[in-house]
C-alpha cells in the first residue's frame, strides 16, 4: 500500500513536467509518423524522368514509364535537375529521353536512351533493369510499326497507332510471379514497420532518461526524507518501480493505440503482443532503474541516456533492419534487448506468430529484465540516500 | 576582450569537465557513425543469385538461358544449376537463390504457334529487389519475341498478305529492338550512409549544446555567480559574449571533430573543406542564437532543459536527422528547409554527392538567416531576461 502511494506520488510529480510529457506521447507519435511516411514508398523503384520535347513517341515513352511496373517516376525539366535529384538519394536513376528519339526512330537509326546512375549502389541495377524492360516494350511496338510500314502503303504513324492497339488487345508474352514463401523475416513497410520498432525505441529512451528523475529526486532529499518517516527501503524501492513500470508501460500502450486508431497498425496476435509490450515495459523500467543509480546528476542522465538508447537501436534494428546488415553485426546487435524484441515483433507482425511461437523470446527479455533489476537493486541500497 | 575570452574558457573548462558534454559533443556521434559505417560499410552492388528451371528444352527457352547467362548479365547475375523446380522453390524460399525462372513445358512450341505461356519468376517475400530485376529481365526478353508477333500482325493488319506471315516472322526475327537503354555514369557520387549520417549525428548531438547553455545560465544566475560577474567592471555585452563564445567554441569543436574522425576512420564524404568549414561555423552561429532564443524565453533550469530538449529534438527530426528523407514525401522534404540543419544536410548530402561547393552557397545563406532571425527575435526579448 505504501508503495503505492509513493508511487502515485511519484508519477504525479513526474507528469507535471511538460518535457516529459513532449517526449513520452508528442515525439514518439511524430517519429512514427516520419518513418512511416518515408518507409511507405520505398517497395518501388524511384526513377526521374527527364521527359525532353513534346514529341508524340517521347511522350508515349514517358507515359510507359509512368505505367511501369514497380516504378515510381518523377518529371524533371532538365538533365541538370534530374542528377541533383539523383545525388540526394530521392530517386535511384535517371531517364533522359533523347531530344531526336522521334527523328531517329522515324529515321530507322534506332537510339540509345541515358540510364543515369551514381555507381555501384544496389538499388540502381534494379532501377536499370525495370526502365529496359519498359524501353524494350517501347520499343517493340516501334519496331513492329517501321516493318508494317516497310510492308505495306500506309504510313509509320498509321501503323504505329495500330501497333500500340493491337500490344493493348492481345495480351503480350506473359511473365508471372510466384512468392514462394509468405513468412517475411522483415516488418511490413509503412507504419507498421515503423509503429513497433519505435515502440522498442522510445520506451527504452525514455526511460533510460527518465533516471534523472530519480536522481533529481534522490538530490531533493525525498528519499531521505521518506526514509526518516516510518517506510521501509523496499517500499521505496518498489514504489520508483511501480512508477516508472506504469510509465514505461502506459507509453507503449499509447503507441499501440495511436498505432491502430491513426495508422492502421494491426498489432496481431493480441495475447503475444501484450505479452511484448508488457515484458519489454519491465526491460525499459529496470534499464530506467540502472540509469537513475548509475548516473550522478540528472543532466548525464537525461543526455547520455538518449544516446545510449539511440546506439542500441541501432544495433538492436528499430532502425534499419538486422537482416540486410553483415551477420557479425547481426551478431553483436544481439548483445542489446532491442533486437530480441524486434526479432519477437518480426514473428507476431509478419509471420503471424501466437503467445507460444515467441516464448524463447520472451524468456530472453524476461532474463535481460531480471539481470537490470539485480544491477538496479545492487546499486540501489547504497546510492537512494546518496546526495 | 580579455574578459569575453576569460568568461569563454572558464565556460568551456567547467562544460568539458562535465562527462555528458564529452559524451554527447564527441563521443556519441561518433560512435554512431561507427556503428552506421560497419552496418552498411559492405555495401556493394547489386548481385542476385538465380536459377532457369528449363521444363521446356525448345529453341526459344534455350534463348533464354543464354540470354541470363550471358556476359551483359555476368555482373549482375550468377546463374546456378538447380535439379528440379521443387529444388528451386526450395533454395528460394531459403534465401539460397534471389530468385529462379520457370520455363514451362511447351513454351517454345506455343510461342511459335503465337499463342502464349507465362514464364513464371519464383521470388522470396524477403527480395522484392530481386523479384523485380528477375521480372524485369524477363520482360525485356519477351519483348524482343513480342516484337517479332507484333511486327507480323500489324504488317497484315497493314495489308500484307496473311499468307506470307511465315516470311514476314523470318524476316522481323532479324530485327533488333530500335530502343536500347545504356547505363551512364551520372557524374555524382552514391551517398553512403556513413556520408549522410556522419553529419546528421554531428548535428544531431551539436544540438544537445543548447540545452547545456541555457542551462548553465539558470545555474549561474541561482548560484550568484551572475551577480557576482555583474558587479565587476564588465558590462553584460561581456559576460553575453564570452558565453555564446563558449557555446560557439564548443560547437564548431563537436561538429569540427566529428568531421575530421569520420572523414578520417570511416571514408565520409563532407565535402572541400573551406565550405565544410563555413557550414560548421554558421550552424555553431544557429546554436548560439538558438540558446540565447531558449534563455530569453525559459523562466527557470527546468524550463530552459525542456525548450531546449524539444527544440532539438523538433529541428532534428524535422531537418531529417533522425530518418533520411529521400524516399520522404516532397511535402516532408520541403519542410525540412524550415530548419538550419535541414539546410546543412542539403549541402552536406550535395556536397557528399560530388556537387561543386558552389552547392552550400543557398544552404549557408539560409543558416545564417535562421540564425540573424533566431538571434534577432532573442535580442528582442532581452527584456525579459534583464527584468527577471
Amino acid at each position: 500500500m505504501t508503495a503505492l502511494a509513493l508511487a502515485a506520488a511519484e508519477l504525479k510529480r513526474v507528469t507535471r513536467d511538460r518535457t516529459f510529457l513532449f517526449f513520452i506521447i508528442v515525439l514518439p507519435i511524430l517519429v512514427i509518423l516520419l518513418v512511416g511516411l518515408t518507409t511507405a514508398g520505398s517497395t518501388s523503384i524511384r526513377v526521374a524522368v527527364v521527359p525532353g520535347p513534346s514529341t508524340p513517341m517521347a511522350r508515349q515513352l514517358v507515359d510507359d514509364l509512368q505505367a511501369g511496373p514497380g516504378l515510381t517516376t518523377r518529371r524533371y525539366a532538365t538533365r541538370a535537375k534530374g542528377v541533383q535529384a539523383l545525388r540526394r538519394g530521392e530517386v535511384e536513376a535517371v531517364v533522359v529521353v533523347p531530344t531526336t528519339l522521334d527523328a531517329d526512330l522515324r529515321s530507322g537509326r534506332g537510339t540509345r536512351i541515358p540510364v543515369l546512375v551514381p555507381g555501384a549502389i544496389a538499388s540502381s541495377q534494379a532501377a536499370v533493369t525495370a526502365v529496359t524492360s519498359v524501353v524494350a516494350r517501347h520499343g517493340a511496338a516501334v519496331q513492329a510499326a517501321a516493318f508494317a510500314t516497310a510492308h505495306s502503303g500506309r504510313s509509320f504513324e498509321q501503323n504505329l497507332a495500330t501497333t500500340r492497339s493491337l500490344q493493348r488487345e492481345t495480351p503480350a508474352l506473359a511473365v508471372r510471379t510466384e512468392v514462394v514463401n509468405r513468412k517475411s523475416n522483415f516488418l511490413p513497410l509503412g507504419y507498421n514497420y515503423s509503429a513497433p520498432t519505435m515502440l522498442v525505441l522510445f520506451v527504452f529512451i525514455n526511460a533510460v532518461a527518465g533516471g534523472a528523475a530519480m536522481i533529481q529526486t534522490r538530490r531533493y532529499g525525498i528519499f531521505s526524507r521518506a526514509l526518516a518517516a516510518p517506510i521501509r527501503a523496499r517500499d521505496l524501492v518498489l514504489g520508483e518501480t511501480l512508477c516508472y513500470f506504469t510509465l514505461a508501460l502506459g507509453q507503449a500502450l499509447l503507441i499501440v493505440a495511436v498505432g491502430a486508431a491513426m495508422f492502421g497498425v494491426t498489432w496481431g496476435n493480441p495475447w503475444a503482443a501484450a505479452a511484448l509490450v508488457g515484458i519489454w515495459a519491465l526491460v525499459g523500467t529496470g534499464a530506467g532503474m540502472v540509469s537513475g543509480t548509475l548516473f550522478r546528476t540528472p543532466e548525464q542522465a537525461s543526455a547520455i541516456g538518449p544516446a545510449v538508447g539511440i546506439a542500441f537501436g541501432m544495433l538492436g534494428g528499430c532502425m534499419w533492419p538486422l537482416e540486410i546488415v553483415p551477420q557479425s553485426v547481426r551478431a553483436i546487435g544481439h548483445a542489446t534487448p532491442h533486437a530480441w524484441a524486434v526479432d519477437a515483433w518480426v514473428d507476431v507482425l509478419s509471420r503471424g506468430a501466437g503467445l507460444v511461437d515467441i516464448a524463447g523470446y520472451l524468456a530472453i527479455l524476461a532474463g535481460y529484465a531480471v539481470a537490470l533489476f539485480a544491477i538496479a537493486s545492487l546499486r540501489l541500497g547504497r546510492s537512494l540516500v546518496t546526495p | 576582450m580579455s574578459a569575453v575570452v576569460a568568461i569563454a574558457l572558464k565556460d568551456l573548462r567547467q562544460r568539458l569537465r562535465d562527462r555528458s558534454a564529452i559524451v554527447l559533443g564527441f563521443i556519441a556521434p561518433i560512435a554512431v557513425a561507427a556503428l552506421i559505417s560497419v552496418a552498411f560499410g559492405s555495401a556493394g552492388s547489386f548481385h542476385a543469385d538465380v536459377a532457369v528451371v528449363d521444363l521446356d528444352r525448345g529453341p526459344v527457352a534455350t534463348g533464354f538461358t543464354s540470354f541470363v547467362t550471358g556476359p551483359d548479365l555476368a555482373d549482375l547475375l550468377t546463374v546456378e544449376p538447380v535439379t528440379s523446380e521443387a529444388d528451386a522453390r526450395a533454395r528460394v524460399a531459403r534465401g539460397d537463390l534471389s530468385a529462379a525462372f520457370v520455363i514451362p513445358k511447351g513454351y517454345s512450341e506455343a510461342v511459335t504457334a503465337g499463342s502464349s505461356r507465362p514464364i513464371t519468376v519464383l521470388a522470396s517475400v524477403d527480395s522484392s529487389i530481386a523479384e523485380q530485376v528477375a521480372r524485369s529481365l524477363a520482360q525485356s526478353y519477351t519483348a524482343q519475341i513480342d516484337a517479332v508477333r507484333l511486327s507480323v500482325e500489324s504488317a497484315v493488319r497493314a495489308g500484307a498478305p496473311a499468307s506470307s506471315a511465315g516470311l514476314l516472322a523470318t524476316q522481323a526475327s532479324t530485327l533488333r529492338l530500335p530502343e536500347q537503354t545504356i547505363t551512364q555514369p551520372s557524374g555524382t557520387r552514391p551517398l553512403t550512409g556513413t556520408s549522410y549520417y556522419a553529419p546528421a549525428m554531428g548535428i544531431f548531438f551539436m544540438f544537445f549544446a543548447i540545452g547545456f547553455g541555457a542551462r548553465s545560465f539558470f545555474l549561474e544566475r541561482t548560484a550568484g555567480t551572475l551577480d557576482r560577474l555583474a558587479c565587476a567592471p564588465i558590462g553584460p555585452g561581456t559576460i553575453l559574449a564570452g558565453k555564446s563564445l563558449a557555446t560557439f567554441v564548443y560547437g564548431v569543436a563537436s561538429l569540427g571533430t566529428v568531421a575530421v574522425v569520420t572523414s578520417l576512420a570511416f571514408d565520409a564524404q563532407w565535402g572541400p573543406t573551406p565550405v565544410v568549414l563555413a557550414l560548421i561555423l554558421a550552424l555553431a552561429l544557429t546554436m548560439v542564437a538558438l540558446t540565447a532564443l531558449v534563455i530569453t524565453v525559459a523562466r527557470t533550469e527546468r524550463q530552459a532543459d525542456g525548450f531546449a530538449s524539444m527544440l532539438t529534438f523538433g529541428l532534428v527530426l524535422l531537418g531529417g536527422n533522425f530518418v533520411f528523407l529521400g524516399g520522404a514525401p516532397p511535402l516532408v522534404r520541403n519542410l525540412a528547409l524550415l530548419t538550419p540543419n535541414g539546410w546543412a544536410l542539403r549541402a552536406f548530402t550535395d556536397l557528399a554527392g560530388g556537387a561543386a561547393w558552389t552547392a552550400a552557397v543557398t544552404p549557408l545563406m539560409a543558416i545564417l538567416a535562421f540564425a540573424l532571425g533566431t538571434g534577432g527575435i532573442a535580442f528582442a526579448l532581452r527584456g525579459r531576461v534583464v527584468n527577471r
